[in-house]
């Protein structure tokens, strides 16, 4: 905390402008993590990916956003049809909120030459909660409602499968994320950002993952059945249900669950980032560097393991959450409390 | 009393109460009235999460999220029974037998409620019995008065979670030894003896 | 297997043979055992691994499967039965045709039509010869009964045209005069592909 005071103050438009970059910034990687998961699959299966449109297909991004865009925007007739149409806003808007409280570019201050906001400092973090974590988390979690309302709504059987799915994915790994976080929220006795990053601040030696491996672990485990990645992506399996919850969707609505899918990606990336791996120097640009070279290690994994590994049934991921991965985090729980006791 | 209204609203503040007030009185109306399951889970979960919004204008940013986090799950839950029991892109006919008890009921069991939250805004002297601590932080606080002052309903309260979870496996689990895919003899047999009693009829 | 066991429709009443997979761990500690070998087996990091490997042979050898296909071609194989191409003799530059009418009378589809007359010299000569490539169905016996080798199945795989008679006359299909010295020798039918060296992987055992 005693950083903060040396910094200015942070006024609404800085906040303002904060949430802009955010806004524009993320979506446009989002966009961009799309191209890269291509290239990555494309490259572990020794394919080209998208090769014709622009150098290296770097435009194909524009001409799929384009696409997306222009598509009709259909409505199946039996659907319901507000909530139908408010769903993939759900999915979208929450990730976007749960990078409202992440620290996720350098805080800077707006040079002078520009007129009305010049002189105007944006921190790092949109709103900096001494409760980040858990507000991160939990608006993660009802970025679930997503998938769970345009499942329900549609009017689909593959749809309300997906549904079905969404819910006891969603049951299944909030427990083990929630626990997997508390022996590190122990340890610094915070569950603020700032807080994490300054008591890794001792270089290497100093970071989380040495003291809490299983933690790291369980953490990645929960983190991927909360972006759907691979392993666990049931809500929209293709061989099985079809598309799940998207199955009806087209156009712009289809692309915003994904927008907001991979948000969450690099929520998920950012928070072990700065939990586990020591999070981001705040004094010098090669602080800021690393952090986002272990984001995009996290975001790499993501992709790596979807290239590598078969993904599991529902009933196989309710075994491995709840008979598996949460009496370890119960035990590492209860062992990061009687160490931190002695 | 009306331009107290106007200049509170003026506020940030203010004005964020009673946004956040109206929508969410709002949206739990629509959960009470409306007949399609789908909506009225989907307002009902809205309002669960803009009840939070009081807790973060009260500074109190903790109970905030975890009464996100809380109401998140527990919806989820509901909407799986929902899932279960109703087709969600129909409306539900209501069979009501007695509207008017159901009103009474309802409407009087809301009137002592109001009345007793509404009370203690007559006298004067309100005062936080807590109040928080400059410098420490919402999560701490929290702990502080739950683990000094109400330890005894806090732990009560978790032994009646448990048992509640205990009774949950014991109703859950009662054949969970028996797996369908590795005793497929058993299930043949009775498979049989089905068709036999069918064959007989 | 005689024909009576494919035509008893009543599923799960043949005689299958199960697979021997072992037995499913029994009870609670066997399982929990099952569960922690495989865990800490690194079987899962083996797949990660795998991947990797190939990434980066893909990126650093430029190892790539894929073929930009109207940029580049495969090397196609001998075998292949294509648009026909009607070879010209190499001394003298004549049409290998001899106007025998064996591939007219063996084509099953009926889509060799042809004509012959005596030339001046009293020779005979081709004077119609088409193939309607709408019936014709490349089963490649016109070629294998030609006792000249003059029609044979050619390299041109790609069949898409504006008009089906832009393949189908004799002059479409018979090498140009100027482009003689190019004409391939057909390999025939038990030729192997011309890039089969390349082709031939180990098989993926030890990985």
């Amino acid at each position: 905390m005693e950083a903060t005071h040396l910094l200015p103050e942070v006024t609404w438009v800085g906040v303002l402008i904060k949430t802009v970059i955010i806004l524009a910034i993320i979506s446009a990687l989002a966009g961009f993590g799309t191209f890269i998961e291509r290239k990555v699959l494309a490259f572990m299966q020794r394919r080209l990916g998208p090769m014709h449109v622009g150098p290296y297909g770097l435009l194909q991004i524009a001409a799929d956003g384009i696409k997306l865009f222009t598509k009709e925007d259909i409505i199946p007739q039996n659907a319901n049809k507000l909530i139908f149409m408010v769903a993939p806003l759900i999915t979208a808007a929450t990730a976007f909120i749960a990078l409202g409280a992440v620290p996720v570019f350098p805080d800077f201050t707006v040079p002078d030459f520009i007129p009305f906001i010049g002189g105007t400092f944006v921190p790092s973090i949109a709103s900096d909660l001494n409760i980040g974590i858990l507000f991160v988390l939990g608006m993660m979690a009802s970025g679930l409602y997503g998938p769970l309302l345009a499942g329900m709504s549609q009017a689909n059987k593959w749809g309300i499968i997906g549904a079905a799915r969404t819910a006891i994915q969603f049951l299944s790994y909030e427990v083990i994320t929630a626990l997997a976080i508390l022996a590190p929220v122990m340890l610094v006795g915070s569950l603020s950002f700032v807080d994490f990053n300054m008591y890794q601040s001792g270089g290497v030696s100093s970071w989380l993952i040495w003291q809490q491996p299983v933690a790291f672990i369980l953490f990645l485990i929960a983190g991927f059945a909360e972006t759907n990645r691979t392993p666990f992506d049931l809500l929209e399996h293709e061989a099985e249900v079809v598309s799940g919850y998207a199955t009806e969707y087209s156009g712009m609505r289809w692309g915003m669950f994904f927008i907001g899918e991979y948000a969450n990606m690099i929520t998920i990336s950012v928070i072990a980032a700065i939990v586990f791996l020591g999070g981001y120097d705040a004094s010098s640009s090669i602080g800021w560097l690393t952090i986002m070279l272990k984001i995009a290690f996290f975001f790499f994994l993501m992709l790596w393991v979807r290239a590598a590994w078969p993904h599991v049934r529902p009933d196989q991921l309710m075994w491995f959450c709840w008979k598996v991965l949460m009496p370890i985090a119960v035990l590492n729980v209860l062992i990061t409390a009687i160490i931190v006791l002695l | 009393m009306f331009e107290n209204f106007i200049t509170s609203l003026m506020t940030v503040e203010g004005f964020a109460f009673y946004l956040f007030s109206f929508l969410t009185i709002g949206l739990f109306s629509v959960t009470v009235m409306s007949k399609n399951i789908l909506y009225s889970m989907t307002s009902l979960a809205a309002a669960m999460v803009l009840v939070s919004g009081f807790f973060f204008l009260l500074g109190a940013d903790f109970l905030g999220v975890i009464q996100i986090i809380v109401y998140v799950g527990a919806v989820i839950a509901l909407y799986a029974f929902a899932m279960m029991f109703f087709d969600a892109t129909r409306d539900i006919k209501e069979k009501n037998t007695n509207s008017f008890v159901v009103f009474l009921l309802g409407g009087m069991s809301a009137l002592v409620l109001v009345l007793m939250f509404a009370a203690p805004i007559h006298s004067n002297d309100i005062q936080a019995l807590y109040p928080m601590t400059e410098g420490v932080g919402n999560a701490q606080d929290v702990g502080m008065v739950l683990f000094t002052k109400y330890l005894v309903p806090f732990e009560v309260a978790a032994v009646m979670l448990l048992v509640a979870m205990i009774a949950g496996i014991i109703l859950a689990g009662k054949k969970m030894n028996h797996s369908i895919t590795e005793n497929m003899e058993i299930d043949n047999d009775a498979k049989d003896e089905i068709m036999i009693q069918k064959d007989k009829e | 297997m005689s024909l009576a066991q494919f035509k008893n429709r009543n599923v799960g009443s043949q005689s299958y043979v199960t697979l021997d997979v072992g037995k499913p761990p029994q009870g609670g500690w066997c399982k929990f055992k099952q569960v922690a070998k495989r865990t800490f087996k690194g079987e899962l990091f083996v797949g990660l691994w795998v991947v990797f490997r190939n990434m980066l042979q893909a990126l650093f050898k430029n190892d790539m499967h894929t073929v930009k296909y109207p940029l580049e071609k495969m090397p196609i194989s001998p075998r292949y039965r294509a648009i026909h191409d009607m070879l010209r003799l190499l001394e003298s530059g004549n049409y290998r045709c001899i106007g025998c009418g064996l591939c007219e009378k063996i084509c099953i589809s009926n889509c060799i039509a042809m004509d012959t007359r005596y030339d001046e010299e009293q020779r005979k000569e081709v004077s119609e010869y088409t193939i309607n490539f709408g019936r014709c169905i490349f089963c490649g016996y016109c070629a294998e009964v030609c006792p000249e080798l003059a029609i044979v199945h050619g390299p041109r795989y790609e069949n898409a045209s504006e008009q089906r008679a832009g393949f189908s006359f004799f002059e479409d299909m018979l090498t140009p005069i100027d482009k003689l010295n190019l004409q391939q020798e057909y390999d025939g039918f038990g030729a192997i592909s011309p890039n089969a060296d390349e082709n031939i992987k180990k098989t993926p055992l030890a990985y």
